[in-house]
């Protein structure tokens, strides 16, 4: 079968970013395209995430050969080497099959010529038309000619061709003839082995649903509308004042549930209870005053440390929360204050008055997205989005065609970023990995470090952007004088496509060997190879934006400012150039530990991408916790999954099990593990692997309330489906039942949800149903968590009659045994009594915990959280990953989880695992740290300090030595080594005082 | 850990009794060598050494109020290429001891095999001092114990005793304690750990207490405490500030003294005396034309405060970078007041347990706030 290097992924968000970013490197060229002039999708338009409340974004960048991709923001562009971006782009056309695929794709012209716009905005300075600006949802103006947003790199002006009029008046002004006024599109046919669909959602428009007011009256506003009220790249600099006056309200209402969980969307969008409680945070903490009021049906928080949060939100910063059905709201016309009318749980009438009413819109199918489908041949489930199955969440149902994020279900960043991963890991089986070089470019070594420096000075006038402000001619003198400066001149556009002949001649004539480029915040690293430089032989002052857009009031100062940073840039310049570290080798080979559902799936994925796999496994058998799963809420067969998987497994000749085997010592680091396993009767034995997955799985909490264990009819759900399905206990022969939610979650002692378990009573209960229709199921719960298309099930199973009673953590229901029926009692709070039901049987929903996982991760050097959960690297950016390179995370380990969630994680951690593991060798950056033996007191604070464990004391030398594949060149061991002995390769202490010494 | 035991002041004094029970230690095979301030031929000074024949203990003199260098220093230079094979017993002061815990933190020196003997320290002199001191006295150490005893505190003593909290020593498997005791009939011997306790019971000491120690600690440490702040009030209005912490710094001839005498500073070779601060001719008239006039020796503030970074944290207060100063600097002071605030800040006390965690090397989010972020 003919298998191609290439792959395309089709939406530029969250998601795409991510699953681009892990095929590049893991060496496969990737093709993202957008439809939208700038990569980042819904994420952009957001500034800070829960739980953390700050902007994470560059965690997603890579970890390895961090030189040439991770100095960057992703909010403003995304440069790879490997990675082509392509802007306005749609796909028209699918032929071919998995493997090698023929796409037709259709880019529309922009306009604007990106080689020539130098972005200087005179464009949209003369622009007649105003138009709503998307980015920041249309709260305010922007011109028909525009930048996509405030940050994009590189910054490179658009045509909108829906409000141009195509008056000429921008390409009359334009300096540098960048604009032609012709809309265009250019058809390209691409060859991938594989097609990754990450087109996100739309916000559901809450146009539709009348009852709100929006748009109707000014103060009632979407989240991703407050959003960018709140962000500083926002219209009003990131202070919240209404619309209506620019009064910064007092009281603020936010209604959940708009656009979801109704009759037309029958279904939770599984992230605007976070969004909401995100955004109350985050104007709490700003400001403790405003009064701040969550309207909600079912606070869904299931996600890693989001119920603490809500906590946080509830309990410690004064956020109110008040369960109602969907309000109505009116205006209040004098002050444009808004009424809501809440039908409160008690069934009673409240009006309330709030200054701002937010509303928390659900997410819908991206528009087109029906079409895109077809286009591509794949399948869309009933509620529009792309079919996926329970046990292939990845998968759509063309064979080479993966799916990940909001394309197949609404999900929050998080799951996305997950789900990015494991569709990276399942399309790359069908692309032909290239073969990297495993040595660094001879050319770099030879670059004569011992050569004496030479240097030239590039300087962009910017047509007159940087001449206007900065006297360059003086500059261009001062710089002549600086010492080893062989050559200085001055270019009128550096970007163009032919701007570097000239100079790439004279700096050949002049023999310069290092060069300082004063001009924009272009990254001119493309040009380089053209002029005979590595990027590590140049350095750039960034004259327009940091300098002569800024002090465009002051010349002289800004003449001197850019002499003082020139002055410095030809400092660094003049220092030699620090050779490269020295590569490391890599073991191909992975260890698994935990032979469930987590570890099985993970061996599979990394033995389809021909690594070596070692799977251990504590007790005696295969399946963990699959074992007593025995059938799923949308009617899958976990039971021939199982047997599926361990065949697969246990014939797989790259895949080698050991039961009942432990993990006793880890040493080494990424790439280079050894690890000592203990069998049950067999001596220690060692081994040597590049990487590790930790799959070692959770288990059911063994409830103590509720009398669990002292009467023979209170059962937990689990126990209850082992004996539907075995038909040990037959539906008709009971007549009621009572299911307890949060039986052990969302305690004190365990502040989480534990995710699984109301999908799981509500498989139970239709199960119940299915077999005896007359049986009376009550199901006792705090927040019913069906998200996503579960919520489907919550519907049909209140439409069969089953009764929901909600009750407070204060107040939970009373079992006991009255003679030989049981009595549960609860406070029932719709109607304000005390509802005393008999039913023959209990239904416990046990919380999932982790088990004493503290001897394993003291084991791998890793971290738990709070509940005894392995602690991974970033909640949403590196949600597989550990601190430590190397050591990967997935399955009930990470935290609880469905089974397609945590198939999907296994195959995320697979992904960071085999791309690891296929590269013969770690190269480093140029900034490693390094230790001068002579100096250093091996007082291990660098070991301490060290976040990434590429420092540490060698066995047999004694000595502190850095593993250079490991470092990420951050300095902490600098900073906390008192004696100059950690230090970091091209920020030597001399090259920072001449630095300093250059700036005054 | 509270056993304690009362040992007996006879005809020799306190001196006497101590050096009994130094002896003590030897006759029951307790340790193979002892490490101890020795006193000079001359009279006029102590030293620390490593006796191994009991017979030297008659020179022994832990008790002169003075220390010409820090034990802790000496401890780490014994022990930090391999830790002690025979029992070596160590006599320190209450600042030598808690600057041996920072160093054991640092990986400098290594505890095990030691046998720590603390003892109470009311205060000592500057060399020069002790040396005018023994001139007037018969006994020195008895006689100024008894000066003590009377609550007279020679305002002679160092600056930094005066305002020393830490009178008595922690950690320590014995300690030999002074204050609240009665000095002309006996001292007190406590256990910090089952290891001294141990010791107390083969020593075959009668076992008791003393009730008016607890006060006479508290009265003591009250005194320096209020007069180490009357001291942060003058530093504050002498050093605060770049211009004036320039001037109070201004004779400094860049001799590093400082860091010699300071037994935390562990740097293999320090950075200051690295090849990083040599520089080319250009480079000082090039400094000097561009300021008009470049004071010699260049990086003096710069080490200082490079100085203070590293080590502030760990600061005991022992004092001997003033002692060291050829120019008289108060570096003790400026270390004192800015070690004061930065290690409440950190919650940080030094020297106070082997198990709480250099703040460099542990992280908590709120810490931050405490410097304005």
């Amino acid at each position: 079968m003919v298998k191609l290097n290439s792959v395309l992924v089709i939406g530029a968000g969250a998601g795409g970013i991510k699953a681009s970013l892990d095929l590049a490197e893991a060496g496969f060229k990737v093709y993202l395209c957008d439809r939208s002039p700038a990569i980042g999708g819904a994420l952009i338009r957001m500034d800070r995430w829960f739980p953390d409340n700050h902007c994470g974004l560059c965690q997603m960048l890579p970890a390895f050969s961090t030189d040439d991709s991770s100095r960057f923001c992703l909010r403003r562009g995304l440069i790879h080497p490997d990675i082509e971006l392509m802007p306005l782009t749609e796909v028209k056309e699918v032929a071919g099959q998995a493997g090698d695929f023929r796409i037709g794709v259709t880019s529309r012209a922009t306009g604007v010529t990106p080689e020539l716009c130098i972005g200087c905005g005179l464009c949209a300075g003369v622009c007649p038309v105003e138009t709503a600006r998307e980015f920041n949802e249309g709260l305010a103006p922007r011109k028909a000619i525009y930048p996509p947003h405030p940050g994009v790199l590189p910054y490179v002006y658009t045509i909108d061709w829906d409000s141009c009029t195509k008056c000429g008046a921008c390409v009359a002004k334009c300096p540098t003839q960048a604009i032609r006024l012709k809309e265009g599109e250019v058809i390209r046919q691409l060859r991938v082995g594989a097609v990754i669909l990450a087109t996100g959602f739309e916000e559901f428009d809450p146009v539709l649903a009348t009852q709100y007011g929006y748009q109707r009256y000014p103060n009632v506003i979407t989240g991703i509308e407050l959003e960018r009220i709140l962000s500083p790249s926002g219209l009003t600099g990131g202070e919240l004042l209404r619309l209506s006056d620019n009064r910064a309200p007092g009281s603020i209402a936010f209604l959940q549930c708009v656009g979801s969980r109704d009759s037309r969307k029958d279904y939770c969008s599984s992230t605007c209870c976070m969004f909401a409680l995100k955004e109350a945070t985050l104007l709490k903490q700003a400001n403790p005053q405003v009064d701040i009021h969550i309207f909600f049906m079912d606070i869904r928080a299931f996600g890693k440390g989001y119920y603490r949060y809500y906590e946080q939100a509830r309990d410690e910063l004064g956020v109110k929360f008040t369960r109602s059905r969907v309000p109505v709201i009116r205006e209040d016309p004098p002050t444009r204050n808004l009424v809501l009318t809440t039908i409160e749980e008690n069934g009673a009438l409240a009006k309330r008055q709030f200054e701002l009413v937010v509303l928390s819109v659900g997410q819908t199918p991206a528009p087109g997205f029906q079409e895109l489908c077809q286009v591509l041949g794949v399948e869309v489930n009933k509620w529009g989005f792309c079919r996926s199955e329970l046990f292939s969440p990845v998968a759509t149902t063309r064979e080479g065609i993966y799916v990940c994020g909001s394309a197949s279900a609404p999900k929050d960043i998080a799951d996305t970023l997950v789900e990015a991963g494991a569709a990276a890991d399942q399309a790359s089986g069908w692309l032909a990995r290239r073969r990297v070089p495993p040595t660094p470019p001879e050319e770099a070594m030879e670059s004569d470090a011992e050569e004496a420096p030479r240097l030239g000075v590039l300087l962009c006038d910017c047509g007159q952007e940087i001449t206007s402000v900065l006297d360059l001619e003086e500059i261009a003198e001062f710089s002549r004088q600086l010492p080893d400066v062989a050559w200085v001149a001055r270019v009128p556009y550096l970007c163009y496509t032919d701007a570097w002949q000239r100079p790439a001649k004279e700096l050949r004539k002049h023999k310069v060997n290092r060069l300082v480029i004063g001009a924009c915040s272009r990254y001119f690293n493309t040009r380089l190879g053209e002029i005979g430089l590595n990027s590590s032989a140049v350095q750039k002052v960034n004259l327009r934006e940091h300098i002569a857009w800024v002090h465009g009031d002051n010349p002289k100062v800004a003449t001197e400012k850019a002499k003082s940073l020139l002055a410095m840039a030809i400092e660094l310049a003049r220092a030699p150039e620090p050779e490269p570290a020295s590569p490391v080798n890599v073991h191909p080979r992975a260890l698994v530990i935990g032979g469930g559902l987590a570890g099985l799936t993970a061996a599979l994925s990394l033995a389809r991408h021909g690594i070596e796999v070692h799977l251990v496994e504590k007790s005696a058998g295969l399946g963990g916790n699959l074992k007593q799963i025995c059938y799923t809420l949308e009617g899958d067969d976990p039971q021939a999954l199982r047997e599926n998987i361990i065949a697969r497994v246990k014939t797989d000749r790259l895949i080698q099990v050991a039961l009942e085997t432990e993990l006793m010592e880890v040493g080494g680091y990424a790439g280079n593990f050894e690890v000592s396993l203990k069998g049950k009767e067999s001596l220690l034995h060692s081994l040597e692997v590049g990487a590790i997955i930790v799959a070692s799985g959770g288990e059911e909490y063994r409830p103590t309330e509720y009398l669990y264990g002292q009467n023979k009819n209170i059962i937990t759900q689990k126990e209850l489906e082992g004996k539907l399905f075995s038909a040990k206990l037959d539906p008709r022969n009971i007549s009621s039942v009572v299911m307890i939610q949060c039986v052990g979650s969302r305690e004190k002692e365990r502040p989480y949800c534990s995710r699984i378990c109301c999908s799981q009573a509500l498989k139970n209960a239709l199960r119940l149903k299915e077999g005896n229709p007359d049986i009376e199921v009550t199901v006792l719960y705090r927040d019913m968590t069906s998200y996503g298309f579960q919520e489907e099930y919550y519907t049909r199973a209140r439409e069969k009659g089953m009764t929901f009673v909600r009750y407070e953590p204060e107040s939970k229901p009373e079992v006991r045994p009255e003679g030989e029926r049981l009595v549960v009692e609860v406070a029932e709070p719709v109607l304000g009594g005390r509802l005393i039901l008999e039913p023959d049987l209990v239904i416990l929903s046990p919380a999932i915990i982790p088990p004493e996982n503290t001897p394993l991760a003291w084991t791998l050097g890793v971290g738990l959280n709070e509940d005894g959960f392995f602690q991974e690297a970033e909640v949403k950016f590196r949600p597989v990953d550990f601190l430590t390179e190397g050591i990967y995370v997935c399955g009930l380990a990470h935290s609880p989880r469905g089974m397609g969630e945590s198939i999907t994680q296994a195959q995320a951690a697979a992904q960071k695992a085999v791309s690891l593991l296929t590269r013969e060798q770690l190269v480093s950056g140029i900034a490693v740290s390094e230790t001068i033996q002579r100096q250093c007191s091996q007082c291990e604070l660098c070991i301490t300090v060290c976040s990434y464990t590429a420092r540490m004391k060698d066995v047999e030398s004694g000595e502190v030595v850095v593993r250079g594949a490991l470092c990420r060149g951050c300095g902490a061991c600098v900073v906390a080594c008192p004696s100059g002995a950690a230090k970091l390769r091209g920020f030597k202490d001399r090259q920072v005082f001449s630095l300093i010494d250059a700036a005054f | 850990m509270s056993s304690s035991a009362i040992l007996p002041v006879g005809d020799g004094g306190v001196l006497g009794a101590v050096r009994a029970f130094l002896g003590s230690l030897w006759q029951k095979k307790l340790i193979d060598a002892l490490l101890v301030p020795l006193e000079l031929p001359s009279g006029d000074n102590v030293v620390p050494a490593i006796v191994s024949d009991p017979e030297k203990l008659k020179m022994a003199n832990p008790l002169a109020p003075v220390m010409p260098l820090n034990s802790a220093r000496q401890v780490s230079a014994i022990t930090i290429a391999s830790p002690s094979a025979e029992r070596l017993g160590v006599v320190l002061r209450p600042c030598e001891m808690r600057a041996l815990i920072e160093l054991v933190k640092l990986k400098q020196a290594s505890l095990e095999n030691l046998l720590l003997i603390g003892i109470d320290c009311p205060g000592t002199y500057s060399i020069s001092d002790y040396g005018r001191f023994v001139q007037k006295v018969k006994s020195p150490a008895n006689d100024f114990l008894s000066k003590f005893q009377e609550g007279k505190e020679d305002p002679l003593l160092r600056k930094a005793c005066q305002i020393c909290e830490y009178p008595v020593p922690a950690n320590t498997d014995l300690v030999i304690g002074l204050l609240g005791m009665d000095l002309n009939n006996s001292i007190l011997l406590e256990a910090g750990t089952a290891a001294g306790e141990r010791i107390i019971g083969e020593l075959g000491l009668e076992k008791g207490g003393v009730r008016s120690r607890e006060a006479a600690i508290a009265k003591m440490v009250s005194q320096r405490a209020e007069r180490r702040e009357r001291l942060f009030e003058q530093v504050r209005k002498d050093a605060r500030g770049l211009e004036k912490l320039m001037a109070a710094l201004a004779t400094c001839i860049n001799c590093h003294n400082c860091k010699t005498a300071c037994p935390l500073c562990y740097c293999q070779e320090c950075f200051f005396d690295s090849p990083v601060f040599k520089f080319e001719a250009e480079k000082y008239l090039g400094w000097a034309q561009r300021r008009g006039a470049l004071r010699m020796p260049t990086d003096t503030l710069l080490f200082h405060l490079t100085r203070l970074n590293h080590m502030v944290i760990s600061c005991v207060g022992c004092g001997l970078c003033t002692e060291a100063c050829p120019n008289n600097i108060p570096v003790a002071d400026i270390f004192r007041l800015v070690g004061d605030k930065v290690q409440k800040d950190f919650e940080y006390v030094p020297g106070r347990n082997l198990d709480d965690e250099l703040p460099l090397t542990t992280f908590r989010e709120e810490e931050l706030h405490n410097i304005g972020i």
